[in-house]
C-alpha cells in the first residue's frame, strides 16, 4: 500500500490487487513497534550499526544506512497521514527499548502498531483513488523478454481469471511463515510472491535465514510478544529451572531472539521440555502488574491457550516468525526484470541479513515500499506500454482448469501437513547436513505428489480449496529454496545454525545466497555483501 | 471429545434444487482451547473442503472471520468451542446477519466498505492546505479521545447486530460512524463542521435507535454507540440542529426541563413540525390499539420537579466552569 500511495501521488493509474481486503493483511498483527532514531541523543548511524551487527554482518550496509537515515522522515510522514504515535508526558513521540538496540528507538501505537500503520495506509489508498481489487488472488506474474507485463489473478467471487495489464508491478505479498508447522504468521502468509517471482525468472536471496521467535503458543503459533520477558517473565524447563541463566548469564531471558530460541530448543531436545514446550512464567509479577502492563498477553493466553498467566505458566516454543530472505532487489525495490519491483517481507534488499531486529521490518516495508513505488512510477513515465502476451492468460486458465479437472488424487492438506512437518524437523532452529538432505528429498517427493492433487470443490464462487492448492504449489517452491540455501551454507550465522558447522566463517561465507529457476530446476549462486564502514566483528551481546 | 457443529450453508453454483440455504451437521474432535475457527479449518481440511469461510490472522486482529455463532455476531477465531457449547448446548454457525450471503459463511462486504468510504475515511488537512503540518502538538489526552475508535478491526459484527440497519439498509451503520468519530475527534482534522453536517443527513447518525447492540457485540470493545453519542453532541455543540435527530434531542431536553419527563406528543410536534406530525396520527392510533399510547395525552409535571431543576442548573454551572 505504501508503494501504491507513492505511485498514485505521481498521477499514475494505480491498482492494488490483494487476496484479502487490504486491512486484513498480516501487517495488522505486528504489535511491538517500528524503529527510527528520532531523539537528538540517538543517531541514524547508531541505528545502522545496531542493524548491521544484528544482521551478523550479512546485511548490505549501503541499504542499511539508507533505511536508517530515511526512517525518521517516514515516521513523521505516517503521522501526517493520520497515524497517532503514542506520546510521552510532554507530547513527544514515545519510544521504547527493543532487543538488540543500543537506544530506545522503537515508536509504537499502543500494542497495535501494525494495525495502526495498516489502517492509515488504507485510508490514504482511498484518499488517492487507488483502485482496489480485493479478494483477487494473483496466480501469475507475466514476464516476456525480461520485462514485466502485468499479472493474472483469480477473482474469488466468480472464479474468473483476469489479466491486469500494466507497465510495472510491485510485489508486496509478505512472508511465508506457513511453510512451517508452528508459525506466528497468518493463514494467508504463504509466500506467494516469492514463488511467483521465482517462476517468472527473478532471483531469491538468503532464503535459508528464517527467524524463529522464542515465545509462540504451541498448537496455534500465536505470538506472545517480547514484552512478556521485558516485564520480567521467566523461562522454565520441566524441572522448574530458569535455564537462560546457563545460556546467557548476563541478560538471561532478554538475550536476542535467535539465542533464546536455540536455548529453548536445546532444553526441549535434551528431554527437559513439557510436551514439546518450555514454560513462560509470569506468576511472580502478580495479578496487578499483569493486568496493568500485559493485558493483551493475558487475553491471548486465556483465549488461545486456555491458560490464565496469573495462575499458571504459559507453554511456549520457538515458531517461524519472519523471513529475512526474499526476492532480490536493489535499494529502489528493482529486481533483475524490467518493471518488476518488490518490497516488504517478500523482498530482500538486504537490510536484515542473517537476523532481523525487532521493529525493523515494518520500517523496511514502509521505507522500501515508498521507494519502490517512486521508482516504479519513474519507470512508467519513461517506458512505452509493452504488449500483454495473449497466450499467458490461456496458459493460466489451462493450469487452473487442469487442477479442477483432476479426480481421485490426494487432497492438498495431507501434502501441506507433511511439508510443514518436514520443514520443522529438518530446517528448524538447529540444522545439519543429514537432516537437511532428508528434508530436501521429502520436499522433492511431495512436489511429485502435488502434481496429482485433486479437489472436491469444483465450484466457481469462493473456491477456497482451489486457492489452497495454488498456494501450496508456491509454498513447495519456497520450501525447496530455503532448504537448498540451508544445505549449501556450511557455517552458522544469525538465525542459520548448523550443528555440523557451529562457527561463522567470513572467509568463505560473507556472501549472499541467490536462487534462480532455470528450466524448472533451482540453481544456486552467490553475491558479495556490500560493506561500507562497519567491519565484520564477532557478534556478542 | 466429539462435538456437533451445525453450519448454515449456501452455494449459488449448485443445482437448481439446492440453491436454498440448508443446514449441515459436522462432528469435530474438540479439545481445550480449540476455537470455532480451528473447527472450521479442521472440517474444511478433513471433512468437507467445499465449506467456505474467510480467515487470516487467527488472532482476533484482522477482522476476517466474523460470523454468527449461536445467534450473535462473533469472531470465529476468538470464540472457544467448549465454553460456547457449555453455555448454549450447541454450536450453530451462520453467516453474519444484515449482509447478503455469497457462499456458505461468506457475505457480501461491499456495502460495508462503501459505507466506510461515505465518511471520507482519511484525515483532511485544514482548508487550503495539501498536507498536515508537522507542528500540531498532540497530547496524550488528544490521543485518548480517539483511541477507542482507532482499535476497530472492521469485522462488521456491529453492523450485523444493528437494529437500525436491519430496517434501513442505507443507514450508515455503527462501524462507519466509529470511523467518522476517529476523524471528528482528531485535533488535527480540518473539516469537522462539514463532516458533522454530512453525518446529520438522512440515513446518518441520527437514525441510530440506540439499541446498544453494536457496543454489546463488538469484539474489540470499540463501543460504537459511545462514538455516535460523541458525534451527536459535537454536532449540537456546533449548532447543526436543522434535522430531526438533533431537534428530537432538544425537545427531549426541554420536555424534561419543563415537566420532568418525556412529553411524547409535544416532542413529535417539535421534532417533525405540525404538518408531518399529522402524518403520525395513524401511527398514534395504532399505538392506541396496542395499548401503548401514554395516558393521559397531556402530561402533568412529575413530583420532585425541584430536583430536575437542580440537575439542569448544575449542568449549566459545569458548562460555565468549563468555558
Ligand atoms: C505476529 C507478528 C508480529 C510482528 N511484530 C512486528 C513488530 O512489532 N515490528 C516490526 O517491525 N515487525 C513485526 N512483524 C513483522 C512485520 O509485521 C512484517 O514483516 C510486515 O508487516 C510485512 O508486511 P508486508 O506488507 O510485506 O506483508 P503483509 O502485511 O503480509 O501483506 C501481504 C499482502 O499481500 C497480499 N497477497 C499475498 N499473496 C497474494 C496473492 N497471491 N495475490 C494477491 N495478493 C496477495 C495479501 O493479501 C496481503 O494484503 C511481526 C510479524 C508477526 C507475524
Ligand atoms: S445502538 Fe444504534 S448503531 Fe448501535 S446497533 Fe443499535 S441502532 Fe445500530
Ligand atoms: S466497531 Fe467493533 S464490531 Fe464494529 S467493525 Fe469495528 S471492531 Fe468490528
Ligand atoms: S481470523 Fe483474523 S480476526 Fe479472526
Amino acid at each position: 500500500m505504501r508503494a501504491a500511495i507513492e505511485a498514485a501521488k505521481s498521477g499514475l493509474n494505480v491498482a492494488l490487487v490483494t487476496k484479502v481486503y487490504p486491512v486484513r493483511s498480516h501487517s495488522v498483527a505486528a504489535q511491538g513497534g517500528i524503529n527510527a532514531a528520532l531523539n537528538p541523543a540517538d543517531s541514524w548511524e547508531n541505528h545502522a550499526f545496531d542493524t548491521v551487527k544484528g544482521s551478523d554482518y550479512l546485511g548490505d550496509q549501503d541499504a542499511i544506512e539508507l533505511l536508517c537515515r530515511e526512517a525518521p522522515e517516514d515516521i513523521l510522514a505516517l503521522e501526517r497521514m493520520g497515524a497517532v504515535w503514542s506520546r510521552d508526558f510532554d507530547g513527544n513521540i514515545a519510544q521504547r527499548p527493543f532487543g538488540g538496540a543500543g537506544y530506545p528507538r522503537t515508536c509504537y501505537l499502543a500494542d497495535r502498531t501494525g494495525h495502526g500503520i495498516l489502517h492509515v495506509l488504507y485510508e490514504q489508498v482511498i484518499r488517492h483513488g487507488v483502485i482496489i481489487y480485493d479478494e483477487w488472488h494473483v496466480v501469475k506474474l507475466v514476464v516476456k523478454d525480461n520485462a514485466a507485463r502485468g499479472v493474472i489473478a483469480i477473482e474469488l467471487k466468480t472464479g474468473r481469471l483476469h489479466r491486469l495489464h500494466s507497465k510495472a508491478a510491485v510485489i508486496a505479498t509478505g512472508g511465508y511463515g506457513r511453510v512451517y508447522k508452528t508459525t506466528t504468521n497468518a493463514l494467508s502468509s504463504t509466500g506467494d510472491g516469492m514463488g511467483l517471482a521465482l517462476s517468472a525468472g527473478a532471483a531469491l536471496m538468503d532464503m535459508e535465514f528464517v527467524q524463529f521467535h522464542p515465545t509462540t503458543l504451541p498448537r496455534t503459533g500465536i505470538l506472545i510478544t517480547e514484552g512478556a520477558r521485558g516485564e520480567g517473565g521467566y523461562l522454565l524447563n520441566s524441572k522448574g529451572e530458569r535455564f537462560m541463566e546457563k545460556y546467557a548469564p548476563k541478560v538471561k531471558e532478554l538475550a536476542s531472539r535467535d539465542v533464546v530460541s536455540r536455548a529453548e530448543q536445546t532444553e526441549i531436545d535434551a528431554g527437559r521440555g513439557v510436551d514439546g514446550c518450555v514454560l513462560l512464567d509470569l506468576r511472580h509479577l502478580g495479578a496487578e502488574k499483569i493486568n496493568e502492563r500485559l493485558p493483551q498477553i493475558r487475553d491471548i493466553a486465556i483465549n488461545f491457550a486456555g491458560v490464565d498467566p496469573i495462575e499458571k505458566p504459559i507453554p511456549v516454543r520457538p515458531g517461524a516468525h519472519y523471513s529475512m530472505g526474499g526476492i532480490m532487489t536493489d535499494v529502489n525495490g528493482m529486481t533483475a526484470i524490467a518493471g518488476l519491483y518488490a518490497a516488504g517481507e517478500s523482498a530482500c534488499v538486504s537490510v536484515h541479513g542473517a537476523n532481523r531486529l525487532g521493529g525493523n521490518s515494518l520500517l523496511d516495508a514502509v521505507v522500501f515500499g515508498r521507494r519502490a513505488g517512486a521508482a516504479a512510477s519513474e519507470f512508467c513515465f519513461q517506458t512505452a506500454f509493452p504488449e500483454f502476451p495473449d497466450s499467458s492468460l490461456k496458459d493460466a486458465a489451462h493450469e487452473v482448469a487442469d487442477i479442477l479437472k483432476r479426480d481421485g488424487g490426494e487432497p492438498a492438506f495431507i501434502i501441506r501437513g507433511e511439508m510443514t512437518a518436514a520443514m520443522e524437523n529438518s530446517c528448524g532452529v538447529f540444522r545439519d547436513k543429514e537432516r537437511l538432505t532428508k528434508g530436501l528429498e521429502n520436499i522433492r517427493e511431495l512436489k511429485e505428489r502435488y502434481k496429482k492433487v485433486s479437489l472436491s470443490d469444483k465450484s466457481d464462487c469462493f473456491n477456497t480449496e482451489l486457492l489452497a492448492v495454488v498456494e501450496l504449489g508456491n509454498m513447495l517452491d519456497v520450501a525447496k529454496a530455503i532448504l537448498i540455501g540451508a544445505v549449501n551454507r556450511e557455517e552458522s550465522r544469525g538465525a542459520h545454525s548448523r550443528t555440523d558447522f557451529p562457527r561463522r566463517d567470513d572467509e568463505k561465507w560473507l556472501k549472499h545466497t541467490l536462487i534462480n529457476k532455470t528450466n524448472g530446476e533451482l540453481k544456486i549462486s552467490c553475491k558479495d555483501v556490500t560493506i561500507t564502514k562497519y567491519k565484520p566483528a564477532e557478534r556478542k551481546y | 471429545m466429539k462435538i456437533k457443529i451445525k453450519i448454515k450453508r449456501f452455494n449459488p453454483n449448485e443445482g437448481e434444487e439446492s440453491r436454498e440455504p440448508y443446514f449441515q451437521l459436522y462432528n469435530v474432535e474438540a479439545g481445550e482451547g480449540m476455537t470455532v475457527l480451528d473447527a472450521l479449518l479442521k472440517i474444511a481440511d478433513e471433512d468437507d473442503p467445499t465449506l467456505s469461510f474467510r480467515r487470516s490472522c487467527r488472532s482476533a486482529i484482522c477482522g476476517s472471520c466474523a460470523v454468527s455463532i449461536n445467534g450473535h455476531a462473533k469472531l470465529a477465531c476468538k470464540t472457544q468451542i467448549l465454553p460456547e457449547r457449555h453455555k448454549f448446548g450447541e454450536i450453530l454457525v451462520e453467516p453474519l446477519a444484515n449482509h447478503a450471503v455469497m457462499k456458505d459463511l461468506i457475505v457480501d462486504f461491499s456495502p460495508f466498505w462503501n459505507k466506510m468510504s461515505r465518511v471520507t475515511p482519511y484525515l483532511t488537512p485544514p482548508p487550503g492546505r495539501q498536507e498536515q503540518a508537522d507542528d500540531v502538538k498532540i497530547t496524550p489526552a488528544d490521543e485518548a479521545a480517539i483511541d477507542r475508535a482507532q482499535t476497530c478491526i472492521m469485522c462488521g459484527a456491529c453492523n450485523s447486530e444493528c437494529n437500525a440497519l436491519e430496517i434501513d439498509p442505507e443507514y450508515i451503520a455503527p462501524a462507519a460512524l466509529a470511523k467518522a468519530w476517529r476523524f471528528v475527534g482528531d485535533v488535527r482534522e480540518g473539516e469537522k463542521q462539514k463532516r458533522l453536517e454530512r453525518l446529520s443527513m438522512e440515513h446518518g447518525m441520527w437514525d441510530c435507535v440506540r439499541c446498544v447492540h453494536c457496543t454489546e457485540y463488538c469484539p474489540k470493545d470499540v463501543r460504537p454507540l459511545k462514538e455516535i453519542e460523541l458525534l451527536r453532541s459535537a454536532a449540537i455543540g456546533r449548532g447543526i440542529t436543522d434535522n430531526h435527530g438533533a431537534k428530537h434531542v432538544e425537545s427531549m431536553t426541554q420536555s424534561v426541563k419543563r415537566v420532568g419527563r418525556l412529553d411524547e406528543a409535544a416532542m413529535t410536534f417539535k421534532t417533525l413540525g405540525f404538518l408531518r406530525s399529522l402524518g403520525m396520527i395513524p401511527f398514534g392510533l395504532k399505538m392506541e390499539l396496542h395499548g401503548k399510547m401514554p395516558m393521559p395525552l397531556i402530561f402533568s409535571q412529575i413530583e420532585g420537579m425541584d430536583e430536575v431543576k437542580t440537575i439542569f442548573d448544575e449542568i449549566e454551572e459545569k458548562k460555565k466552569e468549563k468555558e
